[in-house]
């Protein structure tokens, strides 16, 4: 199965930015893992179909409407 | 939304392979109607980028949203991702969906959990037209309750009761029926039937009383706002 490691760049309301992942990665039926949670850097490890997991990043690069993401960072696991 | 039935549209104002937008206390709602005469309403957001559905096209038993054309069964389940035609569409990727009963040339919603009994059926029914209300459904219910209705002759047909949740007009038989949607707070839809098959003279002077009505309704109220 298709893995990913993302870093999120921005202004955060990391509680608010957590439960927006956590809700995408759910209607998308892919595994996503919280790593650090700060106010400027936002690190998540997701796993699932490679089409839900570029879903995942752009819905994840617009975000809450309380947090801005100014850059996206993909690593492969 | 509460418990119970609500009434969102005329059964014949929704053709097979339409869909119109609504509102059911606030919540923005798509009542479409798929090839085979089925309706459906659900929350009228498109999962992917919160499109409204009632923008979208049905083709056959699913709607695609005109966003980027995801397609969705009558269950509310994504089934085709054009973007992704190889994908296996999870079946996480759903649209809230609602109970549907036509009943009495009205389409009724509940919520999808509801226990209340569905409406009763009532034949012979013509549909006039639906009328929306800048007016709280209490406060028009209240004043139709209190003058009646404005028959085709313009004058009023007095309330008769309260039947399955439509309001009856008319005595000593009713002969107009109107089934009052909360839309939002502030504004009520009404729609609005009559018995047997009036002439067309008949329901075009109906549906011309219910402006009436309208008026009356916005006016005393904006009245009423300008005296306190």
């Amino acid at each position: 199965m298709p893995r990913a490691s993302y870093v999120f760049l921005g202004r955060f309301e990391p509680a608010s930015f957590a439960e927006f992942v956590r809700h995408r990665a759910a209607r998308l039926a892919i595994a996503a893992e919280i790593g650090a949670l700060g106010a400027e850097r936002i690190e998540v490890a997701v796993a699932g179909a490679e089409e839900l997991i570029e879903m995942f990043e752009m819905a994840c690069s617009l975000g809450p409407i309380d947090c801005v993401v100014l850059d996206v960072l993909r690593r492969p696991n | 939304m509460s418990a119970g039935w609500y009434p969102l549209a005329l059964a014949d104002g929704i053709e097979p392979g339409t869909s119109a937008g609504t509102q059911l206390f606030g919540k923005e709602l798509v009542v479409w109607r798929d090839a085979g005469g089925a309706a459906h309403v659900w929350e009228d957001r498109c999962p992917h980028r919160g499109m409204r559905l009632s923008f979208g096209f049905v083709r056959g038993d699913r709607i695609a949203c005109l966003y980027h054309g995801w397609q969705f069964d009558g269950a509310g389940q994504c089934r085709a991702i054009p973007a992704h035609p190889h994908l296996d569409v999870p079946e996480t990727i759903k649209v809230a969906t609602y109970r549907v009963a036509e009943r009495a040339g009205v389409i009724w919603a509940a919520d999808a959990h509801t226990e209340a009994p569905e409406p009763a059926a009532r034949d012979a029914l013509t549909p006039i037209r639906s009328l929306y209300v800048d007016r709280p459904v209490a406060a028009v219910r209240a004043a139709l309750a209190g003058a009646g209705f404005p028959g085709a002759d313009g004058a009023p047909l007095p309330f008769a009761g309260d039947a399955g949740g439509l309001l009856a007009f008319g005595a000593p038989e009713p002969v107009l029926f109107a089934a009052l949607q909360p839309f939002a707070a502030g504004r009520t839809a009404l729609h609005i039937l009559a018995v047997g098959a009036p002439a067309a003279e008949d329901r075009v002077a109906l549906a011309g009383a219910a402006e009436v009505l309208r008026r009356a309704l916005e006016g005393a109220s904006a009245l009423a706002e300008a005296a306190a």
